[in-house]
């Protein structure tokens, strides 16, 4: 009993971490642009193929390598969408709406594209490490510890990112004060794009994290959509401390309670917290109002 | 320095701004008196790129920048400072300072600016470190003149720099204004009812209903008892 419910925290922790990791992204783009990205989960399954198909190049056999590639790739195509799809529609009146309307169009036309390209059948890539270890009477898979500590980890560099660079700077600034960004001459629609771009980094690799655990299939992305979603409305509109918060809470809530009452209950669970949470506390755990 | 011809602006379909003809000379301190609402603010916004619906010319130093948005025209250093300062909340003292900086042509005077700023200001030198968010008005009020001056810029439009401070606090605002200007740097500067401001004065506007319904000197804006009574303060 005692050591199954070890292994619940841990697994919680691990799911947990990778939330994080694509919550924030999330929350990032939102606190920023107040844009809503439905295509977010679209873009989490497409770190996955985009990985899966790396890993089909003879020469890439390892994850860093993996990595270090995705991550430049998916900051292009998340810039260029941005640029394309997003900003023209950022002059007119309503655009909120637009925003959200174009960027289901975009998870449609991304999932069916999957689908025409990869086929239906769920793919997966190879497990980052083989082995466990034993630490007292658990055990630890090396997997899992290496996606808490890459999730954790991009977390982290995130955060140095927001902190120490200018840019990272300027993205703060914007999400802070739009017009007080603009009177010292931050270039808003470039934020805009960068943002955007940044998050889709961290959504893919999650992805990617997770794809060796869960399988990738071109509609899987709807399922991250809606946690990633949960998880933002939360822990509070835009705020980044919060969204990390809530996604540790969401990883355990989803691990005890598929553990207890069975996997099918765990969504339930997530939406009957959430609309507690949201009864009482109508910002969110640490959002503010306005 | 700058100059104006027929500027109008509009928010949406709203005329703020009716044919505006002005002109700043270097080294000058302009002031631009008037009602609230009527249109001061959206002037200083029309000059540093912060409206998007301008028509007519503006110029600085003969190029024309009609149209140029702010991330421009702050490289080139023309400058706003807001009457509702627009901090960011969230970052501290120093990191609002270092944003000030964000322009190319202020980063490589980073250091040698900060060090002025501080000297101009020791109380934000003293608080460095603290939140913009939890300071008074005065200070946050000051951060926002220094964040401005940040950006190095040659031109400065300032928006009622000394609105809802204590007199004590105006005549400090006064005494930065003069010494800001002392270091050849333009100003144009919407104010009321503050002596110590006016005396700086080099030359006088008045804007009511969007339109300029008063050009002049020190002198000549004395000798109108209207003006004088009104927004003065003299």
């Amino acid at each position: 009993m005692f050591i199954e419910i070890i292994d619940v925290i841990i697994s919680g922790l691990i799911n947990g971490s990778v939330y994080a990791l694509m919550a924030v992204g999330l929350t990032l783009i939102y606190g920023v642009s107040k844009a809503f990205n439905f295509a977010y989960g679209s873009l989490y399954s497409l770190g996955g193929y985009i990985a899966f198909l790396l890993f089909s190049l003879a020469w890439i056999n390892n994850y860093l390598l993996v990595f270090c590639l995705a991550a430049p790739i998916l900051l292009v195509i998340g810039f260029f969408l941005e640029k394309l799809l997003v900003a023209p529609l950022r002059k007119r009146d309503d655009w909120e709406i637009k925003v959200m309307m174009i960027t289901l169009g975009l998870a449609l036309f991304l999932d069916n594209s999957f689908q025409v390209v990869f086929g239906a059948r769920m793919k997966s890539l190879p497990t980052m490490l083989e082995g466990s270890f034993e630490l007292g009477e658990f055990i630890l898979s090396y997997q899992d510890v290496a996606i808490f500590i890459f999730s954790i980890g991009g977390i982290l560099l995130f955060r140095w990112f927001l902190n120490n660079t200018r840019t990272g700077m300027s993205v703060r600034a914007v999400a802070q004060n739009p017009e007080g960004a603009q009177i010292v001459g931050i270039p808003k629609e470039f934020v805009f794009a960068a943002t955007f771009a940044i998050s889709t980094v961290m959504v893919g690799m999650g992805g990617i994290l997770l794809a060796q655990k869960y399988f990738i299939t071109p509609t899987g992305g709807w399922d991250i959509l809606v946690k990633a979603w949960v998880i933002t409305a939360f822990g509070g509109m835009g705020s980044i401390k919060g969204s990390l918060y809530a996604a540790f809470i969401v990883g355990m809530l989803e691990a005890f309670v598929g553990w207890h009452f069975g996997m099918t209950w765990t969504l339930i669970a997530l939406f009957a917290v959430l609309l507690t949470t949201l009864a009482v506390r109508p910002q969110g755990l640490m959002g503010k109002w306005g | 320095m700058i100059k104006i011809q027929s500027l109008n602006a509009f928010y949406n379909d709203f005329h703020v701004l009716k044919d505006i003809s002005l002109e700043v000379k270097k080294g000058q301190v302009v002031v631009i008196l008037g009602p609230n609402g009527h249109g001061k603010s959206t002037f200083l916004k029309s000059i540093c790129g912060l409206v998007d619906k301008i028509t007519g010319k503006i110029f600085y130093d003969q190029e024309d920048i009609t149209g140029l948005k702010s991330e421009k025209l702050v490289n080139k250093g023309i400058t706003y400072i807001a009457e509702n300062r627009e901090l960011f909340p969230e970052m501290t003292v120093l990191e609002n300072l270092k944003l000030g900086a964000y322009s190319k042509s202020a980063r490589p005077h980073e250091k040698k600016n900060l060090e002025k700023v501080f000297s101009l200001f020791p109380r934000l030198a003293a608080r460095k470190s603290q939140l913009a968010s939890t300071m008074s008005g005065g200070e946050a009020r000051m951060l926002a003149i220094a964040r401005g001056l940040m950006s190095n810029a040659k031109f400065l439009a300032i928006d009622e720099p000394s609105l809802g401070l204590q007199p004590n606090l105006r005549n400090e605002v006064a005494r930065i204004i003069k010494e800001i200007n002392s270091q050849g740097i333009t100003l144009l500067v919407v104010e009321q009812n503050t002596p110590r401001i006016m005396e700086l004065a080099d030359k006088f506007y008045v804007l009511e209903e969007g339109r300029i319904s008063f050009e002049g000197s020190k002198e000549d804006a004395l000798g109108n008892d209207h003006l004088k009574e009104i927004f003065l303060g003299i």
